[in-house]
């Protein structure tokens, strides 16, 4: 039975428009305070020391094929070497890193500040829109879905035998939550549109780089085989140039 | 080898055109992966919105959202120059990458537009 209900406009002003304007003006706010808070840390040297080589190891494995096989391996034996290499790490020193991260207090701080800004804004508006918003009916979807999201869905709503199209205001939340991390990305440019469910999964994730980067980018180093990729260079040197002075 | 530089969209060119080896300038790789992105996104918008005014339901407005995203690729494409591996390096890039990210955009604005024009 799909009878079309006839919702009140009080609704649609009241309820579709100020929720949606509400969580857009919260992602505005909460990328600028997050630019804001961004506090100044002097990075430890030993740190970004670490960091740096483990980006040139990174840089010599993916130009490996293009120089000659000779500088690759002396590079190699540079970085890999059992006494003196670059990115050997005795074992005892290994977990340092990770536990003077752990334990120093500018960091810890940090941390908190990230997974606050942004559980707050969330857990919030939650509370709000089921404050004010619930026991009605609140927007339609296009589309219809099978009985099992009406729990899910309607879960303000009491009566079971109302289309499972119509759906209450928290629902009306969790698509404005997906949906508007396109519009942000639009409109906050780049690499700020970094919403909560992306933000979650960085999270989790959170090891330490240099102390477990080190010994991962020797492997890599010692797995990759050496493909010289520029054989006849001399030859298709020659072939660019005159096409070159051809042109 | 060409000398000016077409560009796809604003993006670069992201291999040069060795006829052994391609090699990927991974910094406009990533430009023009944002670019897809970008139109997309917008297009996933405005084409919810569309839907929503038409009064589009149920799978209607679903397989307009896929020629949409058809119709994204082929401009892409066109843009390319249809030499797409110069400038991305691989098909389903081109084809299918914003494509859920868009679905989320497309059913919110959808749902909107639907319900102000139609419902209220």
């Amino acid at each position: 039975m799909a009878e079309d209900l006839v919702l009140d406009t009080a609704i649609r002003d009241w309820v579709l428009i100020p929720l949606s304007v509400v969580m857009v003006l919260i992602g505005v706010l909460r990328y600028f305070v997050s630019m804001l808070m961004r506090s100044t840390q002097t990075p430890d040297a030993k740190i970004v020391k670490e960091g740096q080589v483990i980006l040139r190891a990174r840089n010599l494995r993916t130009g490996a094929n293009f120089v000659p096989s000779k500088a690759f391996r002396a590079r190699k034996i540079y970085f890999c070497n059992e006494e003196n290499g670059l990115l050997f790490v005795p074992k005892g020193q290994v977990q340092n890193p990770q536990a003077q991260m752990f334990s120093d207090p500018n960091m810890a701080m940090d941390m908190m500040k990230k997974n606050l800004s942004m559980i707050i804004p969330q857990t919030l508006t939650f509370a709000w829109v089921n404050f004010f918003f619930s026991g009605f009916v609140a927007a339609k979807i296009p589309f219809p879905l099978t009985q099992r999201f009406r729990s899910m869905l309607q879960n303000g709503i009491d009566l079971s035998t109302v289309d499972v199209s119509y759906v209450s205001s928290r629902s009306w939340y969790f698509l404005n939550l997906f949906g508007l991390r396109g519009l942000f990305s639009l409109i906050l440019g780049e690499e700020n549109a970094v919403d909560d469910t992306q933000r979650m999964m960085q999270m989790g994730g959170f090891g330490f780089d240099p102390s477990k980067g080190l010994s991962a980018e020797k492997d890599n180093i010692d797995i990759t085989q050496h493909d010289w990729a520029l054989p006849n260079l001399e030859q298709r040197a020659e072939a660019v140039l005159r096409n070159v002075i051809n042109q | 080898m060409a000398v000016h530089s077409d560009s796809a969209s604003s993006g670069k060119k992201s291999s040069n055109g060795l006829n052994e080896l391609l090699t990927f300038n991974a910094e406009n790789m990533q430009s023009n992966m944002k670019i897809i992105y970008y139109s997309r996104t917008f297009l996933s918008i405005i084409g919810g919105v569309v839907a929503g005014i038409l009064g589009f339901t149920g799978l209607k407005g679903f397989v307009f959202y896929l020629l949409l995203m058809a119709l994204t690729s082929l401009g892409l494409v066109a843009k390319a120059g249809f030499s797409t591996h110069t400038y991305f390096d691989s098909w389903n890039r081109v084809l299918l990458d914003g494509f859920l990210g868009g679905l989320m955009s497309f059913v919110l604005f959808w749902t909107f537009a639907y319900d102000i024009v139609h419902i209220f």
